[in-house]
Order: C-alpha cells, then structure tokens, then sequence
C-alpha cells in the first residue's frame, strides 16, 4: 500500500517548484463568512440552521473507515498514546487521504465534530491536517487561507495561553510539521497575495480589511512567544553548560519540562531562521541560531525534515554571505548523512521530499564551489558533476557562466517572500503599483548575487594564465589578457580579494556568524612593482588511505585463513576419493564417509559468519 | 574580525540589548538606533547589525521610513568592502515600492543607482575611477548632502585601497597608489607614512603581511588516529 503522505506533497510545495496555486475560485460570493459585513442577522440564523442540516447529512455520507479513524485518532490523543497517534498520523490518515481524498477534501471539523464529543482541542488539531490537506493537494482559496490562519493562532493560543501547560503531547514529528506547516503556508500566503492581477473585487476587499492575516509581525509573535514559553534558549545554554538535570528542570520551570513545548520552542528557532531567509535577512537567521549546536547528535537530528531543512537554509545564508567555505561544508555535512540514509529509508514518506531538497543543496553547492575551488569529497563532487556538470563547466569559465549562475540559483534558492502587501487598501496606490510592480522578491535576490558573482567573473581567466608562471611581468600578462596593465591590477587585487574567506572552524562553538579569514586558494600571488610573483601549493600524494585500506584487507584474509579448519588429513581424502567424493575434499573430512560431505560445509558454515562480521 | 563586526567594541550596551533582543521588532525603538547611526557618522563607527536592525524595523513599517538614514546606512555598508555589507542592506531595503513615495521625491530613488554603481567600483577594486566618478558633477548631491556629514568617508574609503593594495603588494608605484587612495604630494606621503609603510623613490614598500607574502607549499597528508582504529584493534587480538 503506498504511503504517500500529505506531507511530502506539502514540502515538495514549500521547497518545490510550483507555487502557482489557481487562485479565484472563490465562488460563494453571498456565503455567510467572518468578513463578511453585511449579511444580516436572519439571514445569518438561517444559514447556520441550513449548515447544521447539512452537516449531519454530510456526516452520514462520511465513508465508515474514516469515521472509525477518527475516532481512533481521538482516542489515542485523548490518551497521551505517542505510538497510536505517530501511526495515525503518519500513515493512517495519508492511506485514507489515498483512498477518499485525493482529490476532495475531507470532512468539515463541524461534520466529524460529534464523533469526537466536540472536543475543541482535537477539532483544532484535526483542522491543522484538514487545510494541510487542502494546501498540499487542492488549490486553497482565500477563506482556506483565512481560516488555516485563525485556526493555527487559536491552536497556538490554547498552547500559549492556557492555565498552565497544556496537557497534550503529539510526536515530535507532528510538532516540526506544525511549525513547518505555519511557516509554508505564511510564505504562500504572501506570494499569493503580491500578485494583485488576478485579485476579484471581494479578495481585494477581504485583503485590504484582513491586514494582520498572516502578517510577518503576526508571525514572528507566534515563534517568539514559543521560543519564550519553552524556555528553551535557556534550556539549551543549561545542558551545553553541562548542568543537572534538576537544575536545567528549575532554569526552564514547568512548560519548558514537557517535551511538547520544548520541542515547540525548539523548531520555533529553526522556524526563525527560515522565516528571516525568506525575507533576505541573512545575518539574522544566523544570529537567531545562536545557541541551536549543527550536528547530527542535536535535537534537530531527531527529526529528518527538520535535519535537512536546516542546513539547507543555514548553508543558503552563508552562501549569501559570501561565505563559500562555510557553505560547502555545511551542505558536505548533509548531503553525506543524506546519501547514508538513504540505505535505510528508502520508503520513508519523507523520502523524495529530502531528495529534492537534496538536489537543490547540490545545485547550491556546484554553485559555491565555482566561486572558491576546493578540494571535495569525491562522492559528493561527481553526484555534483552528475547532475550539475554542464552547468558547473560554465560557471568555472567566468562571465559566460552568468546564465548557468542564474539557472542553478534560482532553481535551488528559497521562496522568497516581501515583508508588505500591496496596497491594497488604497485604490489610486494599487492602481500605481499595478502600473509599476516593484521587482518580485527572487529576482531582486537573484540581482544581488548576481553581482557578487559579477565581481569575480575575471579570476578564472587570471587564473588559469597564473598557473603557468613563477613569476612574470605584469604587462606581459595584461597583453595574453587584452587588458591595459592598469585594469590586470585592479583584477589581480580582486583575485586577491576572493581568495580569501571568512570561515567558522567546523567544530567550533559559538555563533554562526563567528569566524576568521583564512585563504581558501591554492594559487596565490604578490605584486612587486611590476613583477608578479606565484606560488602554488600542491597537495602530495596521498598513501595513507591506499595503505589503511590494503592492511585492512589483508587482516580480513589472513582472519579467514586462521579461521579456517586445519588442512586435510591424507587418511581421510584416501577415504573420501575412494566413495567418489573427491569434489567435497575442500574442506576436511573426519571419520564418517557417509558423513564426509556434510561435516565438510559445517566447517564452512562456522567460518562463514565469523568472516562477514568482520568484513561488516 | 568577525567578532568585532558582530559586536563593535564602541556599541553601547543599551544598543547590545536592542539588536540581540526581541525588542528589535518595537518600532518604538528605532530612534535609539537611528541616533546611533549618526553617532557612527560623527565618531568614524561602524555597526554593521545595528544598522540592518534599523532597516528591518522599516522592512516591518513602511510607515518608519526615513531615506536620510537609508543614505547614511548604504554610505556606512559602502566602506565595508569587500564584505557582503552593502548587499545585505539591499536586500532589506528593495521590498520598498514606487507608490509609496507621495509628498516629497524620495531622494534615495536617484541615488541607489549610484550608490550601488560605486559599491561595484569598490567591489571591483577600480578605486581610480571610484574617485573619478565620486568627484563627478552627477553626484554633487550625494557629496553635498550626505558625505560631507558622514566625517571620515573617504578615508574609510582609502581603507578599502589600503586594505586590497596591503594583500596584493609588496610594492607599488607611489603614483599608482595615489591615484588609488586619490592623494599627491606630501599629502600622500604622510598617508604612507601613517600606514607605516615606506616610500623608497617611485615606490612605495608595503611590509610583509600573511597576505603578501607567497610561499609555494607541497600539502603533505594527515592520517588522523580513527582511520586507523581497526587496524589497532586488530593487534590487539590474541
């Protein structure tokens, strides 16, 4: 049975290719709505009479699976049961969503509401997976945008603002996709809403009205207050300064103790640093990672979106910040773990979603080491050539690459979001903004790396020339360029320039914005007057490797070998030859003729698992 | 180095607690900042995050916006080549749109142009024509209204010559360097001097630094102890 989760469809949205929702059809233009003024009381009463009519008969078309599921799904929440919920959650409801839903949407939280004895908390819950649903597979209108807003902020409201914490607790993997969903559907909210040209009169209204609908404000509020009702920067400052448990229990006081909140805050931090990537605040997103240690031993590990997601947008900023060095190895890190994962969760629902997000970091990645050549780990620098080889042969070849530049990136680069509506509100300023858009959030992104990269578009020509020489006169070299000795300076200095980087040692505590310049170049060269001098450091051969793999193999054979029984007695092959058993001599024969053969494979057999288990 | 641009030693704590808190996001404090910027430009600072926090309350409020403190922030990011300063402003700052300049022309519009042209300059080490196009009629404005208050501007960016012509040379003509750092005379030999660096006829000597000096280098091999953890373990079977 395909276990095609919701989830990956959703992630494929958020970090895919197409956000092109078909946006306006938004037909009810007289249903009874929350923003909707002028629908007069009566009216109002009789339309909710007509729903609850409705909604019973819905109810009693809803097929008997996925009543039985649900009420499961709110019995195993009702009883803390992480183990029922992860297997609702996670395969439960995407087999359903096969079967019944693929194309609909499911039941209305009103409908189903009686199976659960109205339960506010589950209905909740049970409307996070219903508009997730609808965003993943369906095209979500604006009231789907709306009410997938309020729902999230009354979840986050009952989680926040209750008489103490709430006594919930879903898996941690739910708890990464609520943050992750929120964060999605902010960002499709807000490419959705900048594009005014096909906005009907009611959307322009509903727009203009609902500004604080998924405002950025809105949003950071809801991630700031988790971050602070967790207590978790002071949690994870707690356990990196090695306290007690009794005493990290004290720091964080009675939310921070419940895993639910704790993790909350945690992919809280993650959620920021995404967020301020989206809105181009690179040194932001760094800065709120602060205390958040980047290994596989953290608590971001624990989840494998949450894993991927983050080095991805970590890797993404210092790449926008100019820090090649700093990127390469963090989407070395990632693509490593991702390539050994990948033995063993081939089937994971998540699968393909880490696989593209995957490609995309080894688009980044080609992308990075155009623009500071280093020595790669050689798995990961041929899956780059593999998938990225054409366009990495331009990007090396200076400005010719431009195009290559701007493919890679733009394939591979966030969702970028703009902070402001337009102005909707103001019918002459949104005539003028149609008149004369402002350039949409990616490209001006794009226009800004394309400079950086612009800058350097000479150093691979210089390059390859600097190679040849020791030293050489400055005009000679100007001359094989079709440059004057004046403009080869000014390109010498930027050479000088890009070689060398700012870079956090890998292993080094502290912010990510941390870090010393080093050179990251393998050519490098000073001016004397006129005179060009060039040194180049080689890397030697490398032995080590060869020889560690070599002596491991011989150990193996010589293991085998001394595992191996005694050589054969003459007696017993005389008496084995003699029953016609000569092809079963390999292996030692005791007494038995009858029994020759087969005590024969049982020594094999004893040595058989001794040798795999070394080599394994 | 880094941390110095993550934490300038001159940032006053009230500031610190604004750009590491979440009081970032009160719009009502962005007059502390903004009285910080023009303490940057009265006292020769530079804090680079402050300023992008200033930018982000406007990316936040339009309605915050104050171009003079725009042009003062891009000037600031301008001399911090060739850090990705410049550009990090930009892309705080491009979300702004055309309509909602209503009263007064926003005199950021015409300027971004040139402003971004001169962080190419800049960026591209073309520190002659920097000067050239600085010193142009086109830019008047600019110079008039903005850098004639930003004090130290230009030896801010004869810092960026300084620091490029440092990494690439060991010495230079005194001419070129001249018209890299836009001084003659002894008004560049007091320069050269300052830098303790020494004039020695037409050329100048830039001492020794890590950058400047190349030595070919044969990087030989680490084997790191773990790569040889099973071959150890394997003596010491019996």
């Amino acid at each position: 049975m395909a276990q095609r989760n919701v989830y990956e469809q959703e992630l494929d949205e958020d970090l895919g290719d197409n956000l092109d929702f078909a946006i306006g059809n938004y037909v009810q233009s007289g249903a009874p709505g929350l923003y909707d003024d002028q629908v007069q009381l009566d009216q109002a009463t009789l339309a909710a009479m007509q729903m609850q009519m409705a909604q019973q008969q819905a109810l009693a078309s809803v097929p008997d699976a996925v009543k039985r599921f649900i009420v499961h799904f709110h019995q195993s929440i009702r009883d803390g049961n992480l183990a029922e919920i992860s297997l609702a959650y996670e395969s439960g409801w995407n087999r359903l969503t096969e079967k019944f839903y693929a194309k609909t949407e499911w039941p209305e939280a009103e409908t189903i509401s009686p199976l659960v004895g109205d339960d506010p908390i589950f209905l909740i819950l049970y409307r996070e997976l219903y508009y997730r649903h609808v965003y993943s597979r369906l095209s979500p209108n604006i009231d789907d945008r709306f009410h997938s807003y309020e729902n999230s902020c009354e979840l986050f409201n009952y989680l926040l603002n209750s008489d103490g914490p709430a006594p919930l607790d879903l898996p941690e993997q739910w708890l990464w996709d609520i943050i992750d969903e929120f964060i999605y559907q902010f960002q499709s909210f807000c490419s959705w809403r900048s594009k005014v040209v096909n906005k009907n009169e009611e959307e322009i209204v509903m727009l203009a009205e609902g500004t604080q609908i998924w405002s950025c404000y809105s949003v950071l509020n809801v991630l700031y207050s988790l971050i602070q009702k967790s207590q978790i920067i002071e949690y994870l400052k707690a356990t990196q300064a090695g306290e007690s448990p009794e005493t990290v229990a004290e720091i964080v006081g009675e939310y921070g103790t419940r895993s639910l909140y704790r993790m909350l805050g945690y992919f809280s931090i993650i959620g920021l640093l995404r967020v301020h990537a989206l809105l181009g605040d690179y040194t932001l997103a760094l800065k709120v990672m602060d205390n958040v240690e980047l290994s596989q031993k953290a608590p971001l590990a624990r989840v494998t979106a949450c894993h991927v997601a983050t080095y991805y947008y970590v890797g993404f900023c210092y790449l926008m910040l100019r820090r090649y060095p700093d990127a390469i190895r963090t989407f070395v890190t990632i693509l490593n773990f991702i390539n050994r994962m990948r033995q063993y969760h081939t089937r994971s629902y998540q699968y393909d979603q880490v696989n593209k997000t995957g490609d995309r970091m080894y688009a980044l990645l080609a992308i990075c080491s155009a623009l500071s050549p280093t020595r790669l780990d050689d798995n990961i620098m041929n899956t780059v050539k593999e998938k990225y080889g054409e366009q990495y042969g331009k990007m090396t070849q200076g400005s010719e690459g431009l195009a290559a530049f701007e493919e890679l990136f733009t394939f591979a680069c966030p969702k970028f979001i703009a902070a402001n509506p337009p102005p909707y509100e103001n019918e002459v300023q949104l005539a003028a903004w149609l008149a004369e858009p402002p350039a949409d959030p990616a490209t001006r992104h794009l226009a800004l790396f394309l400079s950086d990269v612009r800058a350097q578009d000479t150093v691979p020509t210089l390059r390859s020339f600097l190679k040849l020489y020791t030293s050489l006169d400055a005009g000679k070299l100007a001359n094989f360029l079709d440059a004057d000795e004046e403009e080869l300076v000014q390109q010498m200095m930027v050479m000088k320039q890009f070689s060398r980087s700012l870079t956090r040692p890998a292993t080094s505590a502290g912010s990510l914005l941390e870090g010393e310049i080093v050179s990251t170049t393998d050519l490098d060269f000073a001016i004397e007057e006129n005179t060009v001098h060039i040194a180049e450091s080689t890397v030697g051969r490398r032995y080590g490797g060869w020889f560690i793999r070599n002596i491991e193999h011989a150990q193996r054979v010589f293991d085998s070998l001394r595992s191996q029984p005694l050589p054969i007695t003459k007696p017993a092959v005389a008496a084995a030859i003699a029953n016609g058993q000569s092809e079963k001599t390999d292996a030692p024969t005791t007494q038995s003729r009858t029994a020759a053969g087969r005590t024969g494979r049982a020594a094999w057999g004893t040595a058989n698992p001794r040798r795999v288990e070394i080599e394994a | 180095m880094a941390a110095t641009w993550i934490r300038p030693p001159t940032r006053p704590t009230e500031i610190d607690t604004l750009v590491e808190g979440v009081d970032r996001y009160n719009p009502s404090n962005v007059q502390y900042l903004e009285d910080y910027l023009y303490q940057q430009t009265r006292e020769r600072q530079y804090d680079c995050l402050a300023n992008l926090a200033i930018l982000k309350l406007y990316q936040f409020n339009p309605d915050l916006y104050n171009s003079d403190v725009v042009i003062n922030i891009l000037l600031k990011a301008l001399t911090a080549a060739p850090g990705p300063d410049f550009s990090l402003c930009l892309a705080l700052i491009g979300d702004r749109s055309p309509y909602q300049t209503t009263d007064e022309p926003d005199p950021l519009i015409p300027l971004l142009p040139e402003l971004t042209k001169l962080s190419e300059l800049l960026m591209t080490c073309r520190f002659p024509q920097f000067w050239s196009t600085y010193r142009s009629e086109e830019l008047a404005p600019l110079r008039d209204n903005y850098t004639v208050e930003s004090v130290g501007f230009e030896d801010a960016v004869r810092e960026v010559a300084i620091r490029a012509v440092r990494q690439a040379f060991r010495r230079i003509g005194a001419k070129r360097l001249g018209s890299y750092l836009d001084l003659e005379g002894t008004e560049l030999e007091e320069y050269v001097h300052e830098q303790g660096w020494e004039i020695d006829g037409s050329n100048v000597v830039v001492p020794p630094n890590a950058d400047n000096v190349v030595r070919s280098t044969v990087q030989s091999e680490e084997i790191k102890l773990p790569q040889l953890a099973k071959i150890i373990a394997h003596a010491q079977m019996p």
